[in-house]
């Protein structure tokens, strides 16, 4: 019998199922060598016109810089990014903005919140960790060699040991930790099978949520907040029967390691428990060394062949969804068979490709940029087709820290911002602006699943005197003042919207928007003001269409 | 000889029944009453071979007993259930019974003549008693029932000088009132507002509060015991806390904030010579420590087995009775 | 409309956003002196106001005294208006109006740590890594709040900064989650900055609206909708600001409350629910008496009794007590032990707490703990049973259903249901 708090695994499906649900024969994909992009197309393609659905037609240059520059540089593009890109003719110009893009010092800051979001969520901030993502990412750290050094980095080595704030802050309930882990590394929420055995999918066990908790449950941090990991320690559960079972070190694939038998004397094990002991009271004392170490037995297990695809179709699907607002897998933390990618042979070759390529982010992002699929336009009349076949672009609500750089960019005089990124200044300037976005990011709330615009944020762009402040001054080095300065209303209403919107606006926006400034005349600042704050709280801002 | 705080050394160790808020000894003896938690009033004689504490008449309080006092044969106790309890210890018979505050009495204390008993209690009001017939005296009040947050306040603290000549009322948000101990009329005011402890962000609430008062033998000095400032409040945990002032000029002489000895400050007393300042109370765990009157230097200080609620010296000074949580303990401070 | 430029106003689109912030203005400004909008509030809609013990407060020292035993504490206990209840003497008014008030003796909910505890009494649940569930305020935000609400459906305060939390809608979303109230008594931006004219404000908030429509006119998405609707929102809540300003109440009302915050802050509450908001969530923090627990409860519980016996009576006063539902509640009890720093510690596994007003059968008490307070012995309830009985009192079905994903989540917990004994 269940107990009564186990009933809710009748309405649990959220489960977490057999490994990897279809896995094909390498020869049914297509060949590795092929671009990322027309193979990404190959297979969206086909399944649209299996469905005979016509996807959205690709969106205009204006929208694709928008989009591209927020999702792989963290903001909208300036208004001399927009006026070069949409004159220049070049008809390989897409690519190139693609790679100019990834080659920019914006995009480490970006991929480096993202990562941090991802990972951390609304966990505290912390300098060093975010200081180790965006190193990582800087220097095109590979993805497998960052999770090594998230679970095992030494705590002696200054450079890495940051990395270790992953755990460290999920260390004071081990569930957490082993669903975040698992969750986040390898999309698959566990957490279901922590008070039953799934009722539908005979193979997944509670013992493989101990399994993978057990992995975790001899690492605590000492007095002086170093992560260590104890000499013993098995996690015991009960099963649905009430029967105490032991846990094993077993991964999510079912393959289990066995810690080698010690034959410890009662004084050694007296020893070592004094060693952990003493590290947990004492700021200096030194920390216990075990032969045998769960963390990196299992680090070994997730990274080998054969256990390796919960971790690269993780990463690859969250990429994926990063940028088409959807994964492949979706929700992206549901890989279960129950729960088949709409795609499975583009994820597998994305996988592979991504394996066969040393675990490149950079890479695999700028491939999925570079298809048709990531250019459809986010409108559609009438009813819209179903989101896994990716026939329509997404609309996505931007990260606080998206939207509050935008928010800076968007509101600058164009003579504040340099011609182009290329410029050598723009380095310094982004990590300016990254720091200096924090502090309204911080106030805005962080998007999850089912998330919702609250009405804490309408309020605060309504009376916020900040908003105004930081958006809306009218000095020289923002918007306002410059479009002050231009004396035809035509041309300051144009400077407005290419600046926030990146685009002109239509020929009904035009009259409306004209006749309202030429009604403010007398009080044109103000006018331009309040123009200015509709755009920048339009959802054409708010959203990356 | 002297009692030299130097050598203070814990010497002997009894377990009580429950906690025991207060306590008076016979003079020139071992002998205790004592209240307690479980709501009675016992007796225990240190010089029995077997020290054991057997509670007086069974229909005595109903709660906590929080005041003891003796007069001769007449014992005085009062606690949470708001009355005061005139004992007979030789016929071990509550002689009479007195419904004596609105509130919860939190102490009481004798003259020095012992012609008189001090009462104290929640309804912020000090009542002096007659120690022969029981009749009320005089009714002090100077303590306002309301802190300035407007939370209820509490009178915890009430001493007499040794000279007799003055009474001190202490409350909870550090307000020290002086009395004349013949006309009754307020001759003296000393604020320790630290002790109030108030959190106004985080918690807001307080536990502090004056909880201990004792004069100098001239009279000339009033000390002040509580807890300072608190990071925590949940907690005692704050250092023990004394204010020495001469109270006359309105001036404070001493400021002893120890932290190596958490807790509140629940009992003072000050040597007759005027050489040092003893105060014990505690936190979970308790303390005694003595320090100079001079410049408030630590002269020693020593953990003690239970939080510590009353103390008293024996007649030659050499030894320190401690009485407390579930315990009490004897100290020895003569010369080895 | 009369000050806007002509060419504005022709516009169809201006005019109908126009129309509904007009009216919006105002709704709320009016209402508390209208008693035809008071009468009609009183047959719509029911209410709660939960007032959050933060911290822990003691069974013992509130609704299950055990004076005279070891475990008991100092203080006696009152009989109270209701026949054989009897409570601690700390709360002397409320015993005079236990008649309104249902006591629950019997919670066993195990979770002793502040902030386990708080989101299981919070949410009626346990915790579940990988979903956030909303809590109490949420749900009836969203059970009892009208979808074109001018009022906010959901107000917390907690103004105390330890162990302070918000409130979260979870996976109900930001529509359903807590307006704020963490530094001052007036939640933050409902007044319009003085740097900006009335006209102005308005009327950017009309351009707002004209690119909106043409954006979401293609893009059917909720996340959208929700931008949309929150600013929607904007001008009516503003209107609501007045409600906050308990300086726009009679002094002998604020008298009758009390001048702590505590008190204060249950008048804005009395305010907010006279003027529809369903959930209001005053937290008095902090009762967590590890050292001291009797001077605690002492200063405590008499801003307790003095706050909700107010309530009540006002609320009573108005003929809004059988619509509102006040519950008085904390993460967990205390230790029946008392330790040697006069304390009493966590304790989840035999507490209390009160119901009253709203579809309460008022003075009747539920459940029974041992003569010392150590564990339940009669009734055990559990948080999700609490959360059936709070939501049956309200007249929610407590069987309903939401969604996560694919995944049906029952308001009420599993294997919980409501407490038959103290609903009317």
């Amino acid at each position: 019998m269940f107990s009564d708090r186990c009933l809710s695994v009748l309405t649990c499906l959220c489960l977490c199922g057999m490994p990897l649900a279809v896995s094909l024969a390498a020869d049914d994909l297509l060949p590795p060598d092929r671009p990322i992009h027309e193979v990404v197309d190959h297979y969206i393609d086909a399944r649209l016109s299996e469905k005979g659905v016509t996807p959205a037609p690709a969106v205009s240059d204006a929208e694709f810089l928008r989009r591209v520059t927020l999702d792989l540089a963290g903001r909208i593009p300036t208004v001399h990014e927009l006026r070069d890109y949409t004159a220049a003719t070049d008809p390989a110009k897409k690519t190139a903005l693609i790679d100019r893009l990834l080659a920019s010092p914006d995009f480490a800051f970006h991929q480096r919140n993202r990562l941090d979001e991802l990972l951390m969520g609304d966990q505290r901030k912390d300098g060093p960790w975010r200081d180790y993502l965006l190193r990582s990412v800087q220097n095109d750290k590979p993805w497998d060699q960052m999770f090594r050094e998230m679970m095992v980095a030494s705590e002696d080595d200054s450079e890495l040991a940051p990395a270790l704030t992953f755990l460290k802050v999920r260390l004071r309930d081990v569930n957490t930790l082993t669903n975040d882990v698992s969750r986040l590394f390898f999309g698959v929420s566990i957490n279901c099978a922590q008070c039953h055995d799934h009722p539908l999918v005979d193979d997944w066990k509670q013992d493989h949520y101990f399994g993978f908790a057990s992995f975790f449950n001899r690492t605590y941090q000492t007095k002086s907040n170093r992560l260590a990991e104890k000499f013993d320690g098995m996690l015991k559960f009960r099963d649905t029967e009430g029967v105490e079972k032991p846990a094993k070190f077993m991964f999510l694939t079912g393959v289990s390691v066995e810690e080698p038998p010690l034959e410890l004397t009662d004084e050694q094990k007296k020893q070592n428990d004094e060693i952990v002991k003493t590290s947990m009271k004492e700021d200096k004392a030194p920390l216990p060394a075990p032969e045998f170490r769960p963390r990196e037995r299992f680090v070994e297990l997730a990274l080998s062949e054969s256990n390796r695809s919960y971790f690269t179709q993780s990463i690859v699907n969250r990429m994926w969804a990063s940028l088409l607002g959807r994964g492949l897998v979706d929700p992206p933390d549901q890989n279960h068979s129950g729960n088949t990618p709409s795609h499975p042979e583009l994820l597998q070759w994305l996988e592979r490709d991504f394996v066969a390529n040393g675990y490149n982010l950079k890479r695999l992002l700028g491939g999925i940029a570079a298809s048709n699929a990531y250019t459809r336009s986010s409108a559609w009349e009438g009813e819209r087709p179903n989101p896994e076949l990716f026939a329509v672009g997404s609309v996505r609500v931007l990260s606080p820290r998206q939207y509050s750089l935008s928010l800076l960019i968007a509101t600058a005089g164009p003579e504040s911002l340099p011609a182009s990124i290329a410029e050598e200044r723009w380095s310094e300037l982004r990590k300016n602006w990254d720091g200096a976005a924090e502090g309204f990011a911080d106030r805005l709330e962080r998007p999850t699943e089912h998330f919702q615009v609250s009405v804490d944020e309408a309020l605060m762009f309504s009376n916020d005197t900040r908003v105004d402040r930081d958006y809306l001054r009218d000095s020289g080095d923002k918007l306002v003042g410059a479009a002050q300065s231009l004396e035809d209303p035509s041309a300051q209403l144009e400077l407005l919207f290419e600046s926030a919107l990146s685009r002109r606006p239509t020929d009904d926006e035009r009259s409306i928007f004209l006749g309202y400034l030429q009604e403010r005349s007398d009080r044109a600042v103000d006018g331009l003001k309040q123009v200015l704050w509709a755009l920048i709280t339009s959802p054409e801002m708010r959203f990356n269409y | 000889m002297p009692a030299d705080p130097t050598q203070l050394k814990k010497d002997r160790e009894f377990g009580l029944p429950g906690i025991a808020f207060c306590a008076a000894r016979v003079p020139a003896t071992e002998r205790f009453y004592f209240g307690s938690s479980d709501a009675k009033v016992y007796a225990i004689d240190l010089a029995d071979e077997k020290p054991q504490a057997v509670p007086l008449a069974e229909d005595g309080h109903t709660s906590y007993v929080t005041g003891a006092a003796l007069s001769g044969n007449t014992l005085l106790t009062g606690g949470y259930d708001k009355q005061l309890l005139w004992w007979n210890v030789e016929s071990n018979e509550i002689v009479r019974r007195e419904p004596a505050h609105e509130l919860w009495i939190r102490k009481i204390i004798a003259s020095p003549d012992g012609r008189a008993f001090v009462s104290i209690a929640d309804d912020m009001r000090a009542k002096v008693w007659s120690a022969g017939d029981g009749q009320l005296v005089r009714t002090l009040e100077d303590h306002q029932p309301l802190t300035p947050h407007h939370y209820p306040s509490m009178l915890y603290a009430v001493a007499w000088s040794p000279d007799g000549r003055y009474l001190a009322t202490g409350d909870k948000v550090g307000h020290v009132a002086v009395w004349d101990a013949s006309s009754f009329e307020k001759v003296g005011e000393v604020e320790a507002p630290l002790m109030y402890t108030w959190d106004p962000k985080q918690r807001r609430h307080s536990i502090g509060g004056i909880r201990s008062l004792a004069f100098s033998h001239d009279s000339k000095l009033l000390a002040v015991g509580g807890i300072g400032t608190i990071g925590n409040i949940d907690h005692l945990d704050g250092p023990h806390r004394i204010e020495v002032f001469d109270w006359q000029a309105k001036e404070r002489k001493l400021e002893i904030s120890n932290n190596e000895l958490k807790g509140l400050v629940e009992c003072l007393a000050f040597a007759p010579d005027g050489t040092w300042l003893a105060a014990a109370g505690g936190d979970h765990g308790g303390f005694v420590a003595f320090y100079k009157v001079e410049n408030g230097e630590s002269i020693k200080a020593e953990k003690a087995p239970m939080h510590v609620y009353e103390f008293t010296f024996s007649d030659d000074g050499e030894t320190l009775y401690t009485i407390g949580h579930g315990k009490l303990a004897t100290w020895k401070l003569s010369p080895a | 409309m009369t000050h806007s430029h002509p060419a504005l106003s022709r516009r169809r689109f201006l005019g109908a956003a126009a129309a509904t912030t007009a009216a919006a203005n105002m709704a709320v400004v009016d209402l508390l002196s209208s008693p035809v909008f008071a009468e009609q509030l009183k047959q719509q809609q029911k209410r709660v106001i939960l007032l959050w013990l933060a911290g822990g407060s003691s069974q013992l020292e509130t609704w299950d005294p055990k004076p005279g035993r070891p475990t008991g504490g100092p203080f006696g206990k009152i009989s109270t208006n209701a026949p054989g209840v009897e409570i601690s003497e700390l709360l002397p008014k409320l015993a005079q109006r236990m008649h309104h008030t249902a006591v629950i003796r019997s919670l066993n909910t195990q979770i002793g740590d502040h902030g386990g505890g708080a989101t299981l009494m919070e949410t009626g649940r346990r915790e579940e890594a990988g979903i956030q569930f909303p809590d109490l305020g949420a749900i009836v935000a969203r059970e009892l709040g009208r979808k074109d609400s001018q009022v906010p459906d959901y107000v917390s305060m907690y103004t105390s900064t330890e162990g302070r939390r918000k409130g979260t809608s979870g996976f109900l979303g930001g529509r359903y989650a807590p307006m704020f109230l963490s530094e001052s008594m007036i939640p933050p931006n409902l007044a319009r900055p003085e740097e900006i004219g009335e006209l102005d404000h308005r009327q950017r908030m009309e351009l707002r609206q004209l690119l909106t429509e043409r954006f979401q006119r293609d893009r059917q998405n909720l996340v959208v909708s929700s931008q949309t609707s929150a600013y929607q929102r904007v001008r009516g809540l503003m209107s609501s600001e007045s409600l906050f300003d308990i300086e726009r109440e009679p002094q002998e009302q604020r008298d009758f409350y009390g001048p702590s915050q505590f008190q204060q802050q249950c008048l804005i509450a009395r305010r907010l629910i006279e003027a529809g908001v369903p959930f209001v969530k005053v937290a008095r923090a902090w009762w967590d008496s590890h050292g001291q627990n009797f001077e605690t409860h002492r200063e405590l519980c008499a801003d307790l009794d003095q706050a909700m016996s107010a309530l009540l009576d006002d609320l009573e006063r108005r003929g809004l007590l059988e619509h509102t539902l006040i519950i008085t509640l904390g993460e967990f009890g205390r230790t029946p032990g008392i330790n040697p720093s006069l304390g009493r510690d966590h304790f989840a596994s035999a507490w209390s707490c009160s119901l009253s007003g709203c579809g309460i059968k008022g003075g009747s008490v539920y459940g029974k703990t041992d003569e010392d307070g150590h564990r339940v012995v009669e009734g055990e309830t559990k948080s999700g049973d609490l959360f059936a009985t709070i939501f049956s009192a309200l007249g929610i079905d407590w069987q309903k259903e939401y969604h996560f994903g694919a995944r049906p989540i029952p308001i009420t917990d599993f294997g919980c249901k409501p407490i038959p004994e103290v609903l009317a």
